[in-house]
């Protein structure tokens, strides 16, 4: 049920609340789902990114990094001994 | 025989494999491939979302600004300082265009025909928008075209439209990292290239003996000299021959709701244009 909430709000945010507030709600529903800040970041450049302004979509490089953390946190702490 | 679901009868489709994630990946890159495949509708299917998000948005404004009888005086005193600030700059451009006249003397002033306008409403703006950015809710069908400039309250220049749908045009605005536009600032108008920092800000360098100080206004070119925004600070190492302006714009990005937008057949966004793609 965390999980699901975490994903739709930071999926949410995005149309609702000022970006950094969205970036912070991905990095907390990193911890149940890695894949929300890939997610969030590709639905950023869904809807704000213009190509003719910017060259490199940022948001989904970002987010393909939080993922990218996520995953190897996620991964460390399933084979850690805590 | 009993009957079961697709999700338990289909290994391919399994409730249990696919998690909030995947399933968030998988409808956001849905959503990308409409956006880049069907564009109209794509804008026509979320702009409500965007609506929305602004009824949400004034809705909690207004709730945190005051209470009862507090929150109309708060309404009216919020109306009357943009109604300054127009006003303002409205003044800062007529005694610009006064000053550029009486340099001038002997030369009749031409008329400039001014071309037709189009008001349209912002869905999405900073610092939702995180590119610095607007969207707007008008578009090809209102007679928006890429290459107009948007203008906010007191007819002072945002941005350039860049790209249009049926019903939606984004504005990528003077202030967005990597956009460059020429302007003059100061007394003696010292002509500079502005560039845009993101978050509203721009930058520009140049020469310590130019005498630039905090306070002064930058302009821009269009009809006249139009006042963009103020140097709020003047970054430099002492031995160096150059120095950095900090500019704030005149207007709060933040909190735009209308532009308008104009075809001025200035070139003031050259580096918008000439990049211009055929992606909506």
């Amino acid at each position: 049920m965390m999980r699901g909430i975490a994903t739709i709000g930071a999926l949410i945010s995005v149309v609702l609340f000022p970006w950094p507030l969205s970036v912070a709600l991905a990095v907390c529903a990193a911890v149940y789902e890695p894949l929300v800040p890939l997610a969030v970041g590709i639905l950023f450049d869904v809807f704000y990114f213009t190509p003719q302004g910017t060259t490199l979509p940022f948001f989904t490089i970002a987010g393909a990094v939080g993922t990218g953390v996520a995953l190897f946190v996620h991964s460390r702490l399933r084979t850690g001994t805590l | 025989m009993k009957k079961t679901s697709l999700a338990k009868r289909n290994a391919l489709i399994s409730a249990t494999n696919l998690s909030w994630g995947s399933a968030a990946l998988l409808g956001v890159i849905l959503l990308l491939v409409l956006r880049v495949s069907l564009p109209d509708i794509f804008w026509t299917l979320t702009a409500p979302a965007f609506r929305a998000s602004d009824a949400v948005a004034a809705a909690n404004h207004s709730f945190f600004t005051n209470f009862s009888d507090a929150k109309s005086l708060a309404e009216k005193n919020e109306i009357l300082v943009r109604e300054n600030a127009s006003l303002a700059f409205e003044n800062t451009i007529l005694h610009k265009k006064i000053s550029s006249l009486s340099a001038l003397l002997g030369s009749s002033e031409k008329q400039v025909a001014q071309a037709p306008s189009i008001i349209a409403h912002v869905i999405a703006r900073p610092p939702m928008s995180p590119y610095d950015s607007l969207v707007v809710a008008q578009g090809a069908h209102a007679g928006v075209t890429p290459g107009m400039e948007a203008f906010g309250a007191g007819g002072v220049p945002l941005g350039v439209v860049a790209s249009v749908t049926s019903n939606t045009a984004r504005i990528v605005l003077f202030s967005s990292s990597g956009v460059s536009t020429t302007g003059w600032v100061g007394k003696n108008n010292t002509a500079i290239v502005l560039n845009g920092a993101g978050a509203g800000v721009l930058t520009a360098s140049l020469p310590r003996s130019a005498d630039i100080v905090v306070g002064d206004t930058v302009f821009v070119p269009g009809p006249g000299l139009i006042p963009v925004g103020v140097v709020s600070r003047v970054d430099g190492d002492p031995s160096s021959p150059v120095v950095v302006l900090r500019i704030l714009p005149t207007q709060n990005l933040f909190s735009v709701t209308d532009v308008l937008l104009r075809s001025t057949g200035s070139a003031l966004f050259t580096s918008i244009l000439t990049a211009t793609t055929t992606r909506p």
